[in-house]
């Protein structure tokens, strides 16, 4: 079978998996995605279980006991920290959370980024000025500092913070789609829609934001890996998740000042928050790699 | 009133002196010293049955102290950093712009020379000090509220001496041979407070305060948290303090009478509470978040879901003094003297501020009674009532009374501990260098203490400032400083100080017995033009009296 006879997905599936990076990226995901989902059958203990009084031997900050290296204690893969709870149990709800951060915080501006934008590059005039404004006003402050702004007014909290970043994130969106619809508003197939009889509503939803949409969606994978990094630097200055909940930056910020101390209490979150973001970013890559015609070979 | 006025022609004469360039101290020597009195109009009515009566200046170096009632902590008292002396003159000027909170005149062995704000705090050696001259030539106070960067800071070098360094460092820090480590006497009190006064909050029922005391498993918090020498509180005030642990241990834990508790007041599912602290490193509590987490886990076991809340340092101590402070919340105590009456009348007293609630008669009618006898069987008895009122009641839960120890270069001199966190950094040196480098916690707020109450202000003013007493270096009892002696009527009602002569502060002008009865008159009047500070509030001038016209005073910020 070759190229031209393979349909749009099937190639850009095979143009993203014939990148190492993105595969990568793809295995992190996946490593990822699974130890979010089957956090409770991989970890023996509770993310917020206090384990004072509850295991003998449980002492505050012991670094990893691994039975299968000859550890002869209750395994603890990568310790336990501050508060004696098991830090592996900690960093695979940490993931469930951080991808759950991720993709609702991303998922919010894209949703809302692409209306305004689509809406904004269709109509123009006044209505594209307006938005357009907001959006540079918007995009004018660092999108941190702006994040912590939001936070500091509606207070601290894991949804606060994914509606803040969500709102700092909606400009990029609306950009990205209101030149994607610049570019499409004008094609022969929107003159075509309207020469037979379409609404301007139906033209904009049916038949030029489906064309539209794919720069929104590489972006967006690319801003997920942002979104997971901003919220857990929120929750680090304990203005995201609030103790006991466990979440990376948090866990991360609670314990910081362990670091050369008790390593393992800052070590692991930091890989996770490492791992994810740099998995996001291969994939994203591959992802606008894949679907940019321009690429295609 | 012509005492008032002869005294401030005296004080104008001295400010036109200064003026005119540096000869105020010998245009100060030439006036003839006006006897003052406070109040002018006749002694304080002793409404609140303690405290000041009259304040009187007899000569240049003779105050005389009529309380309302006997006070044998008062020599004590009068050693706390907050009661600095300040030069009449200054303290007019310095109170009217309001720079006196930001720019201190003492008699002390350093004297301000800059405050760069959010950065440092520089000391220059006071050349004119009448006692042993600092060692160092400039003594410089920075702030770093994480330990690991304290501990690093000393170990760069960039420091000379750091406050606590964090329960997880001391063993390494104690291993490193260029460094010393000085552990400090656990001479203060973590508590959780819970304000009863609040309308609406379970925390205003008996039966629900009982039950959060009877779930906490106190020892397992000092077990885990706490470094060596700390210690779970029995009782509010640490029992090394003569009359402290008098009367009934406090609650061992008991999870099912707590749930009982619970389900008595109406909650039997538990409820939803709010516990706040502030992310600030004191020796009585070292791991504020940890400590946090860790309440949080043991009340959940009775059904109360507890969110943790962080609030900015002196936001959260002008809320607990206010009594906005919902919910729990976590907060301590170092002792400023060693005596019940600096923890418990502070806090529990007739005047104490409504962090709690509604101050407590049980508690403070023997307080009072124990502050007024010198009989050591009396206020034993007295101190027992008052702490088994105290278990009765339950405005607040001692925690722990909590160890701490400070770190030096090891090539330090003169590096000590207090046990009431008053460093003096006039003793400390390094060889071949001139400049000393402490790194505490935090920024002070203010440097006006008699309106500051936290420990990061008042060890600064300590090296600045100096009142008739203070603290002999590293230990709790007391020394004389600007005075040479205070002598007590037998019925412990009068004192007479006698006040040390060729004192000079840092603006030059001479110390005398007028300047103390206007620094007291000036806080304890609240009418008083004077009566001006960063709050204004003068929180911890009501250990040692009340005030005068209270309808003037400023209340605590809601």
């Amino acid at each position: 079978m070759n190229a031209s006879a393979q349909t749009p997905f099937r190639r850009a599936l095979r143009s993203f998996l014939e990148q190492r990076t993105a595969r990568v990226g793809l295995a992190l995901l996946l490593v990822l995605v699974t130890a979010a989902l089957g956090a409770d059958v991989f970890a023996s203990y509770s993310p917020i279980d206090v384990l004072i009084d509850k295991e003998p031997g449980a002492i505050r900050l012991a670094g990893p006991c691994i039975n299968a290296l000859g550890c002869d204690g209750p395994q603890h893969i990568f310790g336990l920290d501050n508060n004696v709870r098991d830090v592996f149990a900690r960093v695979l709800h940490g993931a469930r959370l951080s991808l759950q951060v991720g993709f609702l915080t991303v998922g919010f501006a894209i949703v809302l980024g692409s209306l305004i934008g689509a809406v904004s590059g269709f109509v123009g005039g006044w209505v594209d000025n307006l938005f357009m404004r907001v959006m540079d006003v918007l995009l004018a402050f660092p999108s941190l500092l702006l994040a912590i702004a939001i936070v500091t007014v509606i207070g601290p909290g894991l949804i606060n913070t994914q509606l803040a970043i969500g709102i700092v994130a909606i400009p990029i969106y609306a950009r990205v789609m209101r030149a994607s619809v610049l570019g499409l508003r004008d094609r022969e197939f929107v003159a075509a829609s309207r020469a037979l009889g379409a609404s301007e509503a139906s033209i904009l939803f049916r038949k030029i934001l489906p064309n539209a949409l794919t720069p929104s969606i590489v972006q967006g994978t690319l801003g997920i890996g942002g979104a997971i990094l901003d919220v857990a630097a929120l929750s680090f200055l304990g203005l995201g998740a609030q103790p006991p909940t466990a979440e990376w930056g948090s866990m991360i910020g609670g314990d910081r000042n362990l670091l050369f101390s008790s390593p393992h209490v800052v070590v692991f979150p930091g890989i996770a928050i490492t791992m994810t973001v740099l998995a996001f970013n291969l994939v994203g890559d591959g992802l606008r790699d894949a679907l940019d015609p321009r690429l295609q070979r | 009133m012509k005492n008032l006025r002869i005294g401030a022609i005296g004080a104008a004469l001295l400010m036109v002196a200064a003026a005119c360039g540096g000869s105020s101290s010998s245009a100060a020597d030439t006036i003839a010293f006006a006897a003052k009195a406070y109040p002018e109009a006749g002694p304080a009515d002793c409404a609140d049955g303690y405290g000041f009566k009259r304040i009187t200046s007899t000569d240049a170096s003779t105050v005389v102290f009529e309380l309302c009632a006997p006070d044998v902590a008062f020599i004590q008292k009068l050693a706390l950093t907050n009661y600095q002396i300040n030069d009449s003159g200054y303290l007019t000027t310095a109170t009217a712009d309001g720079s006196i909170v930001g720019a201190p005149n003492g008699t002390g062995p350093y004297k301000l020379k800059a405050w760069e704000k959010g950065s440092q705090i520089v000391l220059e050696r006071n050349a004119d000090y009448w006692g042993q001259l600092a060692t160092s030539g400039t003594a410089v106070f920075q702030w770093q509220a994480e330990g690991a960067a304290r501990l690093l800071a000393l170990q760069a070098g960039t420091a000379d001496g750091i406050d606590n360094l964090a329960p997880t460092d001391i063993a390494g820090a104690t291993a490193d041979t260029t460094l010393q480590v000085i552990p400090r006497a656990a001479l203060n009190t973590m508590y959780l407070g819970m304000n009863s006064g609040i309308a609406g909050d379970p925390f205003e029922k008996l039966e629900v305060r009982k039950a959060v005391a009877l779930a906490l498993d106190r020892q397992r918090i000092i077990d885990n948290f706490y470094p060596g020498g700390s210690e779970v509180a029995s009782h509010f005030t640490p029992c090394t303090i003569e009359f402290a642990c008098e009367g009934e241990e406090w609650y061992t834990q008991d999870i099912a009478a707590a749930k009982q508790l619970l389900k008595d007041a109406g909650y039997p599912s538990g409820f939803k509470t709010t516990l706040s602290y502030r992310d600030v490193v004191r020796g009585y509590l070292p791991v504020p978040l940890t400590v946090a987490t860790d309440i949080q886990a043991q009340l959940k076991e009775i059904g109360i879901d507890v969110t943790i809340a962080v609030v900015e340092s002196t936001a959260y101590l002008d809320a607990a003094s206010a009594g906005t402070l919902q919910g729990l919340h976590l907060l301590g105590w170092g002792a400023d003297y060693p005596d019940p009456t600096n923890f418990l009348d502070y806090h529990f007293g007739k005047n104490s501020s409504p962090q709690f609630g509604a101050p407590i008669a049980e508690v403070y009618e023997p307080l009072m009674a124990a502050s007024a006898t010198a009989d050591a069987a009396t206020r034993a008895a007295l101190y027992a009532e008052a702490n088994n009122a105290l278990k009765t009641n339950i405005p607040m839960i001692p925690m722990a009374h909590g160890g701490s120890a400070l770190a030096f270069k090891a090539s330090i001199t003169g590096a000590h501990s207090s046990p009431l966190g008053n460093e003096e950094l006039s003793v400390m040196s390094s060889d071949g260098d001139d400049t000393f480098v402490w790194i505490q916690n935090g920024e002070p707020g203010g440097l006006y203490c008699m309106d500051e109450t936290d420990g990061e202000s008042l060890r600064v003013c300590g090296q600045i400032g100096e009142g008739l007493f203070g603290f002999v270096t590293g230990e709790a009892s007391t020394k004389p400083l600007l005075a040479t002696a205070c002598t007590a009527s037998e019925d412990l009602l009068t004192w007479t100080c006698t006040l040390r002569t060729g004192v000079k502060f840092h603006n030059g002008a001479t110390f005398d017995a007028t300047d103390v009865v206007d620094t007291f008159a000036s806080v304890w009047d609240c009418a008083n033009p004077l009566h001006k500070g960063r709050t204004s509030v003068f929180e911890y001038f009501s250990l040692i009296s009340g005030f005068l016209n209270t309808d003037a005073c400023t209340k605590p910020a809601e």
